[in-house]
Formats: structure tokens, sequence, C-alpha cells
């Protein structure tokens, strides 16, 4: 268990104030936040790279907030991965074991193991620069689980990637998380990691946490309106999708079928935004694959738009302009309807563990 | 425009190159052959060849930790201390040889390290003194941006993975600082080699005690003794082939100057 109690540090224009964090034993536990909140600072302090001007960060039962980054046990792999040039991925994976002096026969088989686990064995004698993207994420995940991390930090892993790598980056990170048993810390601004992987979510602005819990409580039950906005979705609903031809009929745990343009199965989350819906009094021809039937339950305006929030068997909300809204003379309780595109309709694989 | 410039820099190009080789053609292989073994140059060759790597050690030596330090670390005065340490870069070395003629033979300092038994002033050890002074400048330079181009973040990881702080530089950063490293160890000594001015001022120009072969061409043209001069000439001429052409070879983005 990680435990961080009131830590603030400020280094140049970024700074992280007064933050309380528990992070459980094995858990997959994702910050999010726009650019400049402050995550990578939180990152390299919880793996000691800056000491804090206050505040203490425990590992289980012990104090580890003045411990040197070398005999804290965490693991931290960087979004640009940081694989030394100068060493082949053997040696990039061997570097930890070697500076640490575990004897040459059992530093060969960690290392084999990990090319077993990462699948990287036949890139062993190149060198970092002649590797692609997702190789070198393999290579930096492995060199530091090779040391048998207690917790692994990321740092927005898959932001360098492709989404065809990421796609099968989040499936590998999964697994290394069941197989190792790795606590696992990761930022992001990618919402599709969120739904994949956390166990748990914490949203980080201008240094400070201002919420944490459950993904789907965060997402269904934002703090405030900075989460809402930041979250910026407007409808998550969860459900299973059963392939119907070449698309995807998605069954919400409550509420109407609708169709989404998709090829994932199974258990699923999916968002659609609120600026997606169109709202209409009467059902109309388009050539948008869903119309719902629904009654407004909640009207909330913010400067030129407003949020209609219906009631369609599961709760959806549409953005809508003042005028629309005025001309539709939409009010608590009207009957509307509900059409949006099937391509409109994003689905995100629920993370099976979580 | 394209063949106005063109030529132009054909001229340049023949303008140089025939300089440089009416020099080395100036006087019959066999004379200069005998200049470069006579006792003269083959003095200045080795006092040279001494002085120039011992100043640039003292030079890799320093520069290292100080680069570094200008590179990643910010302290009060920093601004001050860059351009401080970079000011001997434009001096004329003439000024710096006075400075340190001043500095060594007039202060308590250079008095304590005179009766000490290390004398700086019109000795070989001077020479090393005032070489380290002016090419320490280059060395910082090179190496504070060789250093500036790698991300802390490699340190950090190195960190993470059980290196020390000093580990972590020695294992990580220095190795891939490496380009930079040769090409600023190459630049550095072939100036010692050719270095004249401060020389000049603080160990002055005797005749085989501290004529390096910059002086020993100066020497010898004075007393008109033209084919030695020649001599000194060419093997400092080779010397900046090879400096040139290892740096170029090793790496383009190396910032010199």
């Amino acid at each position: 268990m990680l435990r961080i109690e009131s830590l603030s540090i400020t280094l140049g224009e970024f700074s992280v104030h007064d933050v309380s964090l528990e992070i459980r034993p094995d858990e997959y536990f994702i910050i999010l936040g726009p650019t400049g909140a402050g995550k990578t600072v939180l990152l390299e302090t919880i793996a000691g790279i800056h000491t804090p001007h206050t505040g203490r960060i425990f590992l289980d039962t012990e104090e580890i907030t003045q411990r040197e980054p070398r005999e804290r046990n965490i693991g931290m792999v960087y979004q640009d991965y940081m694989l030394f040039p100068h060493l082949t991925v053997e040696e990039n994976i061997a570097f930890g074991l070697r500076q640490k002096k575990v004897p040459v026969h059992e530093q060969h088989n960690r290392v084999l193991e990990m090319f077993n686990l990462m699948e990287i064995g036949h890139l062993k004698k190149r060198y970092p620069g002649t590797l692609s993207g997702g190789e070198q994420q393999r290579v930096a995940l492995a060199r530091a689980l090779v040391l048998r991390p207690e917790v692994l930090l990321l740092d927005e892993p898959m932001s360098a990637l492709d989404s065809r790598s990421r796609e099968r980056m989040r499936r590998e990170l999964l697994r290394i998380r069941r197989v190792t048993g790795t606590t696992i810390v990761q930022i992001t601004h990618h919402f599709d990691d969120v739904f994949a992987l956390a166990d748990r979510i914490a949203i980080m602005r201008e240094g400070r946490i201002v919420q944490v819990g459950e993904t789907s409580e965060v997402f269904l039950h934002p703090a405030d309106t900075f989460v809402a906005e930041f979250l910026g979705i407007g409808n998550i609903i969860r459900g299973r999708s059963v392939r119907q031809g070449n698309i995807a009929r998605i069954v919400p745990t409550r509420g109407p079928a609708f169709t989404a343009a998709s090829s994932v199965t199974g258990d699923v989350v999916v968002t659609l935004h609120a600026e997606d819906v169109i709202l209409s009094k009467a059902p109309f021809e388009s050539s948008a694959r869903n119309c719902l039937q629904g009654t407004v339950t909640g009207i909330v305006s913010s400067g030129s738009t407003v949020r209609v929030i219906l009631d369609a068997g599961f709760p959806l909300t549409a953005l809508l302009t003042r005028e629309s809204c005025r001309e539709l003379d939409l009010k608590e309780g009207s009957g509307v309807y509900a059409t949006f595109k099937a391509t409109a309709v994003h689905v995100i694989p629920l993370n099976s563990t979580g | 425009m394209r063949k106005v410039s063109l030529a132009l820099t054909l001229i340049l190009f023949l303008v140089i190159s025939g300089m440089l080789l009416g020099l080395l053609f100036y006087s019959p292989l066999s004379t200069l052959l005998s200049s470069i073994t006579s006792p003269e140059i083959q003095f200045a060759i080795l006092l040279s060849l001494v002085t120039s790597v011992a100043s640039t050690i003292i030079c890799i030596a320093i520069a290292i930790p100080v680069a570094y330090a200008l590179a990643r670390y910010t302290f009060p005065g920093k601004r001050i201390a860059s351009l401080v340490l970079t000011l001997p870069l434009t001096l004329p070395p003439l000024v710096a040889g006075i400075a340190l003629l001043l500095f060594f033979g007039t202060t308590a300092w250079g008095k304590a390290l005179d009766s000490a038994g290390f004398p700086v002033i019109f000795t070989p050890i001077g020479i090393i003194v005032a070489e380290v002074f002016v090419n320490l400048p280059y060395m910082v330079r090179i190496m504070r941006s060789t250093f500036t181009a790698i991300n802390p973040r490699f340190e950090h990881v190195a960190k993470t993975l059980g290196c020390t702080e000093t580990g972590a530089f020695f294992r990580v950063s220095l190795p891939m600082a490496r380009h930079g490293l040769i090409a600023g160890t190459v630049i550095t000594w072939s100036k010692a080699m050719g270095e004249f001015g401060a020389v000049l001022m603080l160990a002055g120009a005797t005749t085989m005690r501290t004529e390096t072969l910059p002086i020993a061409l100066y020497l010898n043209i004075s007393t008109g003794d033209v084919d030695l001069a020649i001599a000194a000439a060419t093997i400092l001429i080779l010397i900046s082939l090879v400096a040139l052409c290892t740096v170029e070879y090793l790496d383009k983005n190396v910032n010199v100057f």
C-alpha cells in the first residue's frame, strides 16, 4: 500500500499542493488531469527524485519520504521511455540488476524472464534507437519490472503510440499486472485508459487532487463543474455489447438497447458526447441509427449553452444552445426524442478484473 | 547570383589551399625532414605534446563538473558566472597572458606557489597554466551544450534502477556525452598545441626551455631561419587538419563555438 500524506512541492512552474492519496495493494490507480496539473512532479516525488517541501510518503508501514530513489523499490517508466541509447536492449534491462549487484547467473535468468514476459527476446542485441515506439515501451517496462518493484509508476505511457499499439499495450499492462501483482500508478489524459485499466482514479487540477474514487463513480458523479467539464463527456453508459452484423448492439444495464459502430463485444462502457445528441419533439427520418424516447428531468444552463438531462430508461444528457431549447419549448416533464448516430457512440471494453 | 557565389567559393577554396600547399612545399622535402629532425624542433614537438596533453587533461577534469553544474543546476549568480567563465573566449590571448603574468608574478599566491616549488613564470609549468586558462572556456561550452542536450530524466530513471547520484552521472550522462567529450578534447588539445599569445606572456620565449612549436616558429622567423620555422608550421597545419577531420567525423551537431 502506498500512502501519501499532505504532500506539497514546487518545482519551477509546476507544483503539487497538499496532496493526500491512499493507493491499495495490487491496485491499478490512474491520475487524470490537464497538462500542467503537476502530475509528473507528483509521480517523480513518489519515486524519490524530488524531496517534498512538506508531507510524508509511506510504502506499506514504512515511511520513505527521505529515502533515496534506489532504496524505495518503486519503478518508473516515462512517456519517452528514456532507454539508455548507449546500451543494447539486453544491457538496458540488466542495468538495474547490475547496480544492485545481483549475481551474474541470476541476472541472466531474470533478464530471460523479462524477455519472455514482454516477448522481446529477439531484440536483445539491438540499440534503442532502432526500435519502434511499441518495442521501446516494452523494453522500458521490462527494465523497470526486472527489479520486481512493489509499485510501478507510469508517466503517460501510451501517449507516444498509435491507436493500434495503444490498444495492444493496454492488454499488455493488464496482463503484467495480473502476472506480477505489481501496484500500478499511471498518469494520463486518455479516457480510454481510464475505463480499460483503472480500478480507481484521481482527478488533479493545478496541483491539487479534486476527486478520488471508483472510475464509474467519478464519471457519474463528478465532484464539481471542473471535473464534469474536464471529463467533458456527458454520457457514460455501462452495458453489454453484442455483435449484430457489422455493428454492435449495446444493451445497457437498464433502459433500451441502441447501436454503435464498433467491433468490441462483452462488458463495455460507452461514451457519447452531449453535443452529439439531437433533441426533437417528434421522431424524424434520418441516417442516424438511434432514436430514443425520453422525458426531460432537468435543464442546466451555463452561458450560451444548456444541458438537458433526459430519462430515456438511463440518464442521457444533450447539449443545446439556449435558442434551440427555447424554440423546442422544453421544460421538466416534457416528452422528447433523442437522436444520435451509431458512429458517435464510443465503445470501450471494460477492465475485466476491475 | 548562382554563378557569382559559386565562383567566389571556388576562388576562396583555391586561395586557402594554395597558400597552405605553398607553405608545405616551400622547402624541398629533404630540407623539411632534416629541419623536423633537428634538435630544436624535436624539443619543441616534445614540449608541445607534453604541455598540451597535460593542459587538456586539466581542462577536462575542471570542465566536466563545471559544465554539468551550469547545465543542470540553478544557483544565484548563474548568468554572471557563465559570462565570466566564457570571457576568455573573446579576450585576446595576449591580454589573458599579461593578466596571468601579473597574477602569478605580483600576488602573494603566485609567490607562495613559487616558493613551494611550482614556479609558473617563464617555465614550462607556465605554458600549461596559460593553455588551461585560454582553452578551458571552450571545453566548458562544448560540455555544457552536450549536457544540456541530455534529458535529466535519463538520470532519474537510473536512480530508480539503483544508481546513486554520482553513479547515474558516470553510468548514464557521461557515456551519453562521449561524442561531445571527444570533440571537446580534440579541439582543446589542438588549440593548446597552437597557443602563442598567452604562452609568450607567461612563459616567455626561451630557446630550448619554453620553446613550443608556435614559439619555435616565432623565434626562427625572427632570426631568419625560415626552414625551421616552416618545419614548425607544417606540423601545426597537420595537427589542425587532423583535429578538424576528427570533429567533423564524430558529430556534425557538436556545437563548437
